[in-house]
């Protein structure tokens, strides 16, 4: 196993239902989702899961609701056991865990925050802050500077004393994010965690994500249903439709090459400009050319450019990365890779219209 | 002569019915049968068939048994296990006895200013509300100035141990039936029968096993009658625990005992004090019910009062339980009040 993969899910399948072992066995020999439900009475949850997560990265999973993307977050840290398959973190394989090293793992190696934000009501701020600390048997006063510490770095100075009940939504998942980030673990599950509030809020708790993801360089999965959310938090994205993994990668190839119908309906009615970056559209050297109207970085989003060249196509930039000349963006080629997939013909949209 | 004659004569038990033929006494319905010198074969036709009841295929056939030989051997099945049952029943309730006649020695050799004060200090503890402790203050003297002191504090003081046995003993049983489905469908027809039996009936096995001079016979009367709020409202309120709390618990490795005393016994426990508040309710209800067996207290009076047709004694003492009753509910669901971790201050 390569070094900095922090979290790697091998052959995971989820099967519901009283006999999950005997369904696994058809899962095996090709039955589908559907037919499963129809001749065994058993849910498929997720089917054949293979993802590596690297450490300090964001893996996004995206999925609609009832691909499974829930389920397979729980799995990570055994709140679903799964029906087969193996969750290695840092090497260890999180399924022979007894109950003492699952605890130990939930505590010390692995936080989660929570759509519904899931605070402890009838307990302060603060304590909320703290209680993966307090669950370790750390005292008030022994967690409480790191808490504080938390609680202001997610804005909510001041606040330790206040109950749950006096915040509003967004406050209240600012303390699931300082809960799980006083926790001191280096993967951080998110499952929804921003979808429960309004999108001005969202976007403000996005921004704090990616503003402490810089520093703190977390291994976090992020578990969403909104494909801009995905889009900008992503390093990997990984596409769930069913319980299977559709397509997974760096989110720039997805929207270049989506895999099939439904990821181009996925990503079809997106703002590229704001997720593409020039390096996905930049050509190689300079092109022969040495005349150019400015310089942008490979990590530019398109959207940035056209800002730059205040929407005249006729210009072109010199591409740098770390300072150094890598390539030329033409802006034609920049307004081509902008046209708009449609959405694809035999897709979920036209099967639902 | 009997109307099923034909029958053991069909199937040829003729023999074996008549192997000890006018064994026993008569019953009620044959002496007056005779007594009224009716020849009952000949004026039966098939319309006035009677049900074929044990008494009425006794009459056809002397080797089945008689209705009142089933009442019989249930009161001495009853009897047989009595000693056997006593052997383990007496000790294990030993101290509830103490802790009733300890209680209601406590109540009244104690001066009234020493206790009404202490109440008060309670009520106020619990409730931190004056004008509670001005309302119970004013009931407690309106039934010592009419001389209804030492009856209201006998009530009160087996209600309080009474409660105080069933809180100790219920909370375990909910807690442990909300933990597990299997503990719940067994435990759940207990709790039923318990509610439905009427509370009269609770005490007829309990004078046969314990002496009326025993406090803890009316002591487990109550506690039978008492405890099943609670028990359901611990079960209740630790289900209705918002699951995604409890996984958010899970999720950060909370301990068993962690997770039951630090997020579920805390957010259940405004339903947990509901069950505690009806709890008390209903010993107040059974405490009265309870005087038929020696209870001491203000039942004593209401039962005097129909006993003697003593009009006014019974309604006073009537009234005086409805004050109690008021009083504790006040009291109980003020500190509900008060400890509801939903409530916005």
């Amino acid at each position: 196993m390569s070094e900095d993969i922090k979290v790697s899910i091998r052959g995971l399948y989820k099967i519901f239902g009283i006999d999950p072992e005997g369904a696994l066995a058809n899962v095996r020999a090709g039955m589908g989702k559907h037919e499963l439900l129809e001749k065994r009475a058993h849910v498929l949850g997720l089917k054949d899961i293979n993802i590596d997560m690297k450490a300090g990265e964001i893996t996004v999973i995206m999925g609609l609701s009832g691909s499974g993307k829930s389920t397979l977050i729980r799995h990570l840290n055994r709140l679903i056991e799964p029906t087969a398959g193996e969750i290695w973190v840092d090497g260890d394989n999180v399924l022979d865990f007894t109950d003492d090293e699952l605890r130990r793992l939930r505590q010390e190696r692995m936080s989660m925050v929570f759509q519904k934000f899931a605070l402890l009501p009838h307990r302060s701020v603060l304590e909320n802050a703290g209680m993966a600390l307090a669950t370790r048997g750390y005292r008030r006063e022994d967690y409480e500077s790191e808490a504080s510490h938390w609680l202001e770095r997610v804005g909510l100075d001041g606040y330790g004393d206040h109950y749950p009940r006096q915040l509003s939504g967004g406050m209240q998942q600012r303390v699931g994010i300082a809960r799980a980030l006083t926790s001191n673990s280096e993967v951080m599950l998110m499952d929804e965690a921003f979808s429960a509030l309004d999108p001005l809020i969202r976007t403000d708790m996005q921004d704090l994500l990616v503003k402490l993801q810089q520093e703190l360089k977390k291994t976090i999965v992020f578990i969403t249903h909104d494909l801009d959310e995905a889009l900008k938090l992503a390093d990997h994205l990984v596409i769930l439709n069913d319980g299977c993994v559709v397509q997974q990668g760096e989110p720039q190839h997805i929207l270049l090459k989506p895999a099939d119908g439904y990821i181009e309906d996925f990503v079809s009615d997106i703002n590229r400009a704001r997720v593409l970056r020039v390096r996905s559209v930049m050509q190689q050297g300079n092109g022969g050319r040495d005349s150019f109207s400015g310089e942008v970085d490979h990590d530019d989003t398109l959207e940035s450019v056209i800002a730059k060249a205040e929407g005249d196509v006729a210009t072109r930039f010199r591409v740098l990365r770390d300072g150094e000349p890598v390539g030329t963006l033409e802006m034609s080629h920049l307004v081509r890779a902008l046209v708009p997939t449609r959405a694809s013909d035999d897709g979920v949209r036209s099967s639902a219209a | 002569m009997a109307s099923y004659d034909v029958v053991f004569d069909t199937l040829g038990l003729r023999q074996w019915c008549d192997r000890d033929a006018g064994g026993g006494p008569m019953t009620m319905d044959q002496l007056l049968g005779r007594s009224a010198g009716g020849d009952e074969a000949a004026a039966k036709s098939l319309w006035e068939l009677p049900f074929p009841s044990l008494d009425t295929l006794h009459q056809a056939c002397n080797a089945l048994p008689q209705t009142r030989n089933v009442t019989k051997g249930l009161e001495q099945l009853f009897l047989a296990a009595k000693d056997g049952l006593k052997v383990v029943l007496d000790p294990v309730t030993q101290p509830l006895s103490w802790l009733l006649d300890g209680s209601l020695f406590l109540v009244l050799n104690t001066p009234w200013f020493v206790i009404v004060p202490l109440l008060l200090a309670v009520v106020y503890a619990v409730s931190r509300s004056l004008r509670l402790v001005a309302f119970v203050a004013l009931c407690i003297f309106a039934l010592a100035f009419i001389d209804h002191y030492d009856h209201a504090m006998q009530t009160l003081s087996i209600i309080f141990v009474c409660a105080f046995l069933c809180v100790l003993l219920g909370v375990p049983i909910g807690i442990a039936m909300s933990r597990s489905d299997t503990m719940k469908r067994g435990t759940v027809p207990i709790l039923d029968m318990l509610q439905t039996l009427p509370p009269f009936v609770y005490l007829i096995p309990l004078i046969f096993l314990f002496s009326v001079t025993e406090s803890k016979l009316y002591g487990i009367a109550i506690i039978l009658y008492a405890i099943v709020p609670v028990i359901r409202l611990t079960d209740l309120g630790i289900r209705q625990v918002d699951p995604d709390v409890v996984e958010a618990a899970n999720a950060f490795g909370m301990t068993e005992r962690q997770k039951l005393f630090g997020v579920q016994i805390p957010l259940a426990l405004p339903t947990i004090m509901a069950g505690v508040n009806q709890t008390i309710m209903m010993s107040l209800a059974m405490v009265v019910i309870a005087s038929l067996v020696s209870a001491p207290g203000l039942g004593v009076l209401v039962l005097r009062g129909i006993r003697n047709l003593e009009l006014g004694v019974g309604l006073v003492a009537g009234l005086g339980i409805v004050l109690l009753a008021v009083i504790l509910d006040r009291v109980t669901k003020a500190s509900l009040q008060r400890i509801n971790p939903e409530k916005t201050d």
